[in-house]
């Protein structure tokens, strides 16, 4: 055993390196080997070369609190999260699943809301989710899809267990970072990427063109695909750019498109240019002035109507914000076997409703234990971690529920996985989880991988970049090289 | 292409010019008055020409009562409040091209993120004090790389043709503002043969004609000295060659577009190409050099605001008329001082 892990403790905790101190999981063997060997004042250098490129490239996002809007890079930890073949087949398996299911679920409530007449779910939980569109009901979107583009979060329980923890069907942002993360690495640990068969996540670019291009209007031969920014003062500015940049397509402001009659055009050097698919990473509430927020100066006035006519896709769809309402994810395994009359292959975390006056009353009795959520919340905001939290906040947090139950769920505490962590000199364990990637176009497509989130604040639990998380890169390893499945699809 | 990168693109190249001939004035203007000797000098001499050639002797005037070298090269290199600062034209220069990153390779982007990494610095800020040529060379090795990348993976289409466009017409504004600053001198040569006539000098220096033009002409004389930064048409920086670099860049972008006959911008610098070459010195000096670059600098912001109207804004504008009014469709360019609004709107979304 070399050195760097030597005095590292995996603790009462699940670690993904090390099943106890010193023995390590198998499918780690080769980078311990490589990784261990090095000093720490090596280690430590490859990590600063890759800290300075970052900030060179500008591979950042915006922080607010100062007058000029700082760019930090995101930290980033060297030491890759490996996930074997057979762990990874079932993982894929599941969010397949899940988001045909939710796909399946979207169309239904915004066309005949079979689900709710068959009483499979309960009709007012999904209607008064705030995300729900009714003006949407009705309206045919290509394909049927809703959600192209799902950034889902997994999490690891104490014995290792899977679990869905969000499904982000809006905006799910941070894939950039997958794929800046693995370049890193390539130029950190060359020689362990050539010696391991890791599977590459660089088709991510084409396999989001090819997703979008799905979406246009059958009778275009040649999509235009652009990338819709709030702009360059969006946290993740930088996201937007880079898969602009992937794909090969604009990157377009709201003030860059104007409407005529109901289709979409951008402005050019050579006149207007009809627009057919648009990957929009502006909220619903932004998108048109003239049907959401009338203040919003970001958005394009009139792009819903198009979208209405048919004349220009939209990715994801409007109001698909309903399925990621909390109390609704908590329907989810309902919504599977409901469509698809399968177990969920990934559980839930299970999930207390306030909304049921019983479970509201257990989630009363025992705040001190459980993890309370305001249903529309996400980046670790609105929340109240019980067991860390004072008398005095649960007591508020409590007043909340009782005030609105409806808006609030409650999940039992989950002693997430760690993950060995380079602080200062040596390794400790930190909670992480895992976000990958699912497209969904002609067919449902997995990044093998994904973002791994990192809680670097020793003991914390939450992974958000905005509470001080860090990312890793994650290797899907696969048992024989040869046997690895081609990433990109045949051109059509 | 987007009209708002266009726009971008344009102003990125505009910055990093701007940057560029400000660090070669102060480089040269430092080395003339080491060249004046220290006796007696009158420092402020020196150093006002150079305010008047950046056009900031007024904001200059608000922050000092004295014109000193530490202040002026503090203003006018890396005062934050100061939006013509070397500094804040490497930040447009920057947010530009990051608003259009998308469009230009990975390495301008790098080369433009990088150096204005280094003027940020607490490293840049020391240099600049303690050993400011440093400095100013850095600045200026940071802009030869840009254009040398820009030269060497841009595509010869659209970005390219307004990538030259921002650089040749920078470069010739700041140039007819050098050439006014002389525009005061003596035209006499100093009656000894050993006598160097040193503001001349700089003044080829700071744009770096000096070798080019001893190399046409043995004798520093002012008026071949104003003829060959004006008028010379192999010289890359004379005003005249400027104008028919960007002539050449307007013809190209003007017939991808398809624009018929002869649209406004490529009408406006054709004309000042075809009277800088059948000038000659002798009649700019008899209109008087001051009064012959006024006229000139009206008409290069002329051609600056047809380019923005017909590639920008689109003079053609009466099919959008009904949804959206001329005055509403902004310029896409960052300046120093413009965004604070569109600023606190963008992070309202967060």
């Amino acid at each position: 055993m070399s050195s760097l892990f030597n005095d590292y403790q995996p603790e009462s905790f699940f670690d993904e390196v090390f099943s106890k101190a010193g023995k390590a999981r198998p499918h780690y063997g080769a980078m311990l080997d490589s990784v261990g060997s090095l000093t720490p004042s090596e280690y430590s250098a490859r990590q600063k070369a890759v800290d300075a490129a970052f900030l060179r490239q500008g591979v950042t996002f915006t922080v607010y609190g100062d007058d000029q809007g700082t760019e930090r890079i995101f930290p980033f930890d060297l030491m890759p999260r490996i996930i074997p073949q057979r762990e990874w087949e079932t993982v894929e398996a599941g969010l397949i699943q899940r988001i045909t299911a939710l796909n399946l679920f979207l169309n239904d409530i915004y066309h005949g809301q079979k689900i709710i007449t068959d009483k499979a779910v309960p009709s007012e939980l999904v209607l008064s989710a705030s995300h729900y569109r009714p003006e949407f009901r009705g309206i045919k979107v290509p394909h049927g899809i809703y959600i192209h583009i799902c950034g889902t979060d997994l999490v690891r329980d104490g014995k290792g267990d899977y679990y869905v923890l969000e499904d982000n069907g809006r905006c799910p942002s941070g894939a950039s970072y997958m794929l800046e993360n693995r370049n890193a690495m390539k130029r950190a640990f060359p020689g362990l990427l050539q010696q391991l068969p890791v599977r590459p996540v660089d088709a991510y670019g084409s396999m989001l063109r090819e997703t979008l291009a799905h979406l246009a209007p059958d009778s275009v031969l040649d999509p235009t695909i652009v990338v819709l920014t709030p702009g360059i003062y969006n946290s993740a500015y930088f996201e937007h750019c880079y898969l602009a940049k992937q794909m090969g397509v604009p990157i377009v402001e709201g003030r860059d498109l104007i409407i005529r009659n109901d289709r979409v055009f951008m402005r050019t050097t050579k006149g207007l240019e009809q627009v057919h698919v648009i990957y929009r990473r502006i909220d619903d509430d932004f998108l048109d002035p003239q049907v959401f927020r009338k203040d919003s100066l970001l958005g394009v006035p009139g792009v819903i109507n198009a979208y209405r006519k048919g004349n220009v896709a939209l990715a994801n769809s409007i109001g698909t914000g309903v399925a990621d309402d909390k109390a609704v994810y908590a329907l989810v395994p309902k919504m599977i076997k409901y469509y698809l009359d399968q177990d969920p292959i990934l559980p839930n975390v299970p999930t207390h409703l306030g909304v049921d006056p019983k479970e509201c009353a257990y989630i009363l009795d025992n705040l001190d234990k459980l993890v309370v959520k305001a249903v529309n919340e996400s980046g670790g905001y609105g929340m109240l971690m019980g067991p860390h939290a004072s008398k005095k906040e649960r007591a508020e947090f409590g007043e909340r529920i009782k005030k609105n139950p409806r808006n609030y769920i409650a999940q039992p505490v989950l002693q997430l996985s760690r993950h060995p962590v380079f602080v200062d000199d040596h390794f400790e364990g930190r909670h992480i989880d895992l976000r990958p990637y699912v497209l969904c176009g002609d067919r449902v497509r997995v990044v093998p991988g994904g973002l791994t989130r990192v809680a670097l604040k020793k003991g914390s639990l939450v992974v958000n970049s905005s509470q001080g998380g860090g990312s890793k890169d994650t290797w899907v390893l696969w048992d024989d090289p040869l046997d690895m499945p081609a990433e990109t699809t045949p051109a059509a | 292409m987007l009209s708002r990168v266009a726009d971008s693109i344009y102003w990125m190249a505009r910055y990093v010019e701007r940057a560029e001939n400000l660090s070669r004035l102060l480089l040269s203007t430092q080395d003339l008055l080491l060249d004046a000797g220290a006796e007696g000098v009158d420092e402020a001499q020196f150093w006002q020409p150079l305010l008047a050639t950046t056009g900031d002797e007024e904001s200059y005037s608000k922050l000092h009562k004295k014109i000193k070298g530490k202040d002026v090269t503090e203003f006018l290199a890396l005062r934050a409040d100061n939006p013509n600062s070397m500094l804040n034209s490497i930040r447009a220069a920057r947010e530009n091209a990051r608003t259009v990153r998308d469009q230009i390779s990975d390495e301008i982007w790098e080369s433009l993120n990088s150096l204005r990494l280094f003027v940020e610095s607490a490293e840049g800020k020391t240099m600049h004090r303690t050993q400011s040529a440093a400095f100013y060379e850095r600045v200026l090795r940071g802009s030869y790389q840009f254009q040398g990348i820009a030269d060497s993976t841009t595509p010869r289409g659209e970005i390219w043709h307004f990538l030259r466009l921002g650089t040749c017409l920078e470069r010739a504004d700041k140039m007819s503002r050098l050439l006014d600053t002389c525009s005061g001198l003596s035209l006499e040569l100093p009656p000894h043969a050993q006598a160097r006539p040193l503001r001349w000098a700089a003044l080829l220096r700071s744009c770096s004609a000096w070798h080019a033009f001893q190399a046409h002409h043995r004798r520093l004389d002012p008026s071949r000295i104003i003829a060959y930064l004006l008028l010379d048409e192999t010289f890359p920086r004379s005003i005249a060659c400027c104008v028919a670099e960007a002539e050449s860049a307007l013809k190209s972008l003007c017939a991808d577009a398809g624009l018929k006959g002869m649209p406004l911008p490529l009408r406006h610098v054709g004309r000042l190409r075809a009277d800088l070459a059948y000038t000659t010195v002798e009649e700019v000096l008899a209109t008087g050099l001051h009064d012959y670059i006024d006229d000139l600098q009206s008409r290069l912001n002329q051609i600056g605001e047809a380019i923005f109207h017909t590639f920008v804004q689109h003079a053609d504008l009466s099919l959008l008329a009904e949804e959206a009014p001329v005055e509403s469709i902004a310029s896409g360019a960052y300046h120093a001082q413009a965004d604070e609004d569109l600023q606190v709107q963008q992070q309202q979304q967060q």
